[in-house]
């Protein structure tokens, strides 16, 4: 009798020890990884720039930050900030056009991918060379996210996705017809190791192998357009407006909410539930553990846990820091802030960052 | 007693008398959806509704200037002009455009300045809706109408939210179209969700009928046009037992129609263009399948009664537009685009029509900002309840017109239009 009690007690307490450890792996994963998340750093000393300080327009739509260079899309062309001033490239020297909405920098060759409302310009050596529908693999001119990983090129664009392969010089286009998309509308990319991500809209995330070249979705299980049903169980919404990949986690942008996809689970977010500033997030970009997002009402960061938030007093030029764990929440008024609180785009190097917005670009350096 | 019974009696005659004091508070679904047809309604209340509040715009702009010496007041209109089986539906919804803008030069245009429409056609390569608002932003223009085709309507939405210009559809039903949050586009239409809603209950509620069949476009339109159809019927316990496509263009209907004759349904719906839809019917009727048959608004053309001759007889549709409606102004417009265009209007010339008069008034409030004429657009108090020469305009939290939508029944060769039950 006493051994049989003895067996009961410790199957009861193995099987108590491995729920407890799994419960506590799943909480690992669900933090993104580790235990403790690297902290969410914060950024001050902003300094902003407008027309009436270099930059070619005021509404500034997406910031690349390449070495000692900053490269800057605007509504009114290409510009470079460097050595403390700013440079504009036009359709003049041969940019597609010049509104310039999506940047990057190819690792690799060091040349300058610019996504524009008029095709693409591959700034090499000084020179633009230009892609559009009529000469080359672009599914449309319009290019709302360009990415260079390695040797390839790719861009996200209302016609498909197209692919660039910079050594064949081949072009390929992804759209509804050899994709699982349900429209060819795409408004983001971006790339892991093993996989390219595509924010598909209307149609969630699109994700390729990059050995296989296999597809697969990712949507809104509940499959309606006006509500998110449970807020963990996929993308909180088909309308994916940018995609960013760190640290092993996939980052999707809505105009709905935030979500996170670490390989195995989905996690929600929105602006009533969390720090977020805004479930409106224009774009995003993860760098390591942080995600910094993009909204109409401010920048957030995030790293999985915790929250910080910047934006601007809308009467004057101080700012304010507001930062969330849970629902321990504080907010600190800052003596400088970004440009608005509508942000479009965001760069981080090293203790800067640098922020895109409705009303100039932004420049700050990491204070803690 | 006396004072209690007095005072309950004249609580009873206010609300009798003014519904509107408690009426207010009662929250309606969204996009007038039936309490009996939300998604899911019955077992699990959703996390988050996303069209509670209309989205608001919250960038720069406003402080913009007005530019001087313009010598027009510049508008966009895009759509299927040349290059589309939509091509006769393009042609009048720009020439609804057009009545409406002359109407109002003749009137002084914008302080003098005439106004001018941009034609911009949305057929062509792969996006190409995308790069025409580009060309129509480079040119100039305060804003744009367009279009049908709601594959072009979604490519060029995103592009007017990057762009910043507003964007007034009048002729693309696809519910999804403004269920995307982009706070600069309002639809001043109703949408197949309507459409569909009204039909459920007409097909299900009014006639009776359990068993149904779908016989649909094989794209975007006849797909996302039955979604609302199929979901509402589910849901109200009646799924639809066949689903069958054709593609644009196809003539031969008989494989498809022998899989929903061999269920024998109670009814067929049939969603697609006009064409193909009566071709449909003509063959339905050959094959001595004469259940009662529903289509979607695009069969209300002559080019339907036309082809399916005798066979339209009976056919009930939804319809956003209701051409014999006793609105003076309707019969204006009547008179005055059969004037100008030696035409009969149809649905999209009469919402086009609206749709650049809001445009125009819009711009005449607001002053030459693209920022604030979208304020004024979305302010839901400015065009909320706008009488229109198709009826009054009422917008939802998604800037999406749920007014009033009609049926259509064919009886003697002509459609004759009526309310819908469905309120």
């Amino acid at each position: 009798m006493k051994t049989t009690n003895l067996k009961h007690l410790l199957i009861t307490a193995l099987v108590f020890v491995f729920f407890w450890a799994a419960d506590f792996e799943i909480f690992c994963q669900g933090t993104g990884g580790s235990f403790k998340p690297a902290p969410v750093p914060t950024y001050g000393n902003w300094k902003s720039y407008s027309k009436k300080n270099g930059l070619p327009a005021d509404k500034a739509y997406c910031v690349r930050i390449d070495g000692n260079r900053v490269w800057v899309g605007t509504s009114a062309g290409l510009a470079l900030f460097e050595n403390g001033t700013w440079k504009t490239y036009t359709v003049d020297d041969g940019l597609a056009h010049n509104h310039v909405i999506s940047i990057d920098v190819s690792e690799l060759s060091g040349d300058l991918w610019i996504g524009t409302m008029g095709g693409v310009s591959q700034l090499s050596a000084g020179k633009f060379v230009t892609y559009t529908q009529f000469n080359s693999g672009l599914a449309n001119d319009v290019i709302y996210s360009i990415v260079c990983d390695g040797k390839d090129i790719w861009a996200a664009t209302g016609g498909g996705a197209s692919h660039y392969d910079t050594y064949t010089r081949e072009w390929e286009i992804y759209t509804e017809r050899n994709a699982p998309m349900h429209e060819p509308w795409t408004y983001g990319v971006c790339a892991s190791e093993e996989k390219v991500y595509i924010a598909a809209w209307g149609g969630g995330v699109i994700e390729q192998d990059k050995k296989t070249k296999r597809f697969r979705d990712h949507v809104d299980p509940d499959g309606e357009m006006e509500i998110d049903l449970f807020p963990d169980d996929g993308v909180v919404h088909d309308i994916t407006t940018a995609v960013s990949y760190a640290d092993d986690i996939l980052w999707v942008a809505t105009y709905f909410g935030l979500s996170r996809y670490d390989g195995t689970r989905w996690k929600g977010f929105f602006d009533h539930d969390s720090g977020l500033a805004s479930n409106f997030i224009n774009n995003l970009r993860a760098i390591g553990p942080v995600v910094f997002l993009c909204t109409d009402k401010g920048l957030s960061s995030f790293n999985g846990e915790s929250w910080v938030t910047y934006k601007k007093d809308e009467n004057g030029t101080s700012g304010k820091v507001i930062y969330r764990k849970g629902d321990d929440i504080t907010e600190n008024t800052a003596p400088t802030a970004i440009a608005h609180n509508f942000v479009i785009g965001v760069d981080v190097k090293g203790d800067d960052i640098w922020v895109a917005t409705s009303k100039g670009v932004s420049h700050g350096t990491k204070i803690k | 007693m006396k004072t209690r019974l007095f005072i309950l009696s004249a609580f009873s005659l206010v609300l009798i008398l003014f519904p509107e004091t408690y009426g207010q508070d009662q929250k309606q679904n969204y996009g007038r959806t039936p309490d009996e047809m939300v998604p899911f309604g019955r077992f699990q209340k959703a996390y988050v509704n996303f069209f509670d509040t209309p989205q608001e715009f919250t960038g720069a702009g406003r402080e913009k200037p007005a530019p001087t010496n313009l010598k027009t007041i510049k508008i966009g209109v895009l759509g299927p002009f040349e290059g589309s089986p939509l091509v006769p539906q393009g042609r009048q919804m720009l020439q609804g455009t057009m009545l409406a803008l002359e109407e109002a030069n003749k009137k002084g245009g914008y302080h003098g300045i005439p106004f001018e429409i941009l034609v911009h056609n949305d057929v062509g390569l792969w996006g190409a809706a995308a790069n025409e608002v580009v060309k129509m932003n480079d040119a100039g223009a305060w804003a744009f109408l367009g279009t049908i085709d709601d594959i072009n309507s979604h490519v060029a939405l995103r592009v007017a939210l990057k762009l910043e210009i507003p964007m007034i559809n009048t002729s693309d039903p696809d519910p999804t179209f403004t269920e995307t949050r982009i706070p600069w586009m309002i639809r001043c239409m109703s949408d197949d969700r309507q459409s569909c809603y009204a039909l459920v209950n007409y097909v299900y509620e009014q006639k009776g009928y359990k068993r149904v069949a779908v016989i649909r476009a094989n794209n975007r339109y006849g797909r996302v046009g039955t979604a609302e159809f199929k979901d509402g019927a589910e849901r109200i316990g009646h799924p639809t037992i066949l689903e069958v496509r054709f593609d644009d263009g196809e003539t031969n209907f008989k494989t498809q129609l022998e899989r929903i004759k061999t269920l024998s349904p109670d009814a067929v719906l049939i969603w697609g263009n006009a064409t193909e839809s009566a071709l449909i019917l003509n063959q339905m009727r050959e094959m001595g399948m004469n259940q009662p048959a529903f289509a979607s608004d695009r069969v209300v053309s002559p080019e339907f009664l036309r082809i399916a001759g005798k066979n339209a007889e009976g056919i009930i549709t939804t319809c956003q537009y209701n051409p014999d409606a006793d609105i003076p102004e309707l019969k204006a417009f009547q008179q005055n685009y059969r004037k100008r265009f030696n035409q009969e209007p149809d649905v999209f010339a009469a919402h086009a029509y609206d749709g650049m008069n809001i445009t125009i008034e819009a711009i005449k409030k607001a002053g030459l900002n693209r920022a604030l004429i979208r304020d004024v657009l979305t302010d839901m108090k400015t065009f909320q309840g706008y009488q229109g020469i198709t009826g009054k305009i009422i917008f939802d939290a998604s800037w999406n017109d749920i007014g009033d939508i009609w049926q259509a029944e064919v009886k003697n060769g002509k459609f004759v239009f009526f309310p819908t039950a469905f309120k």
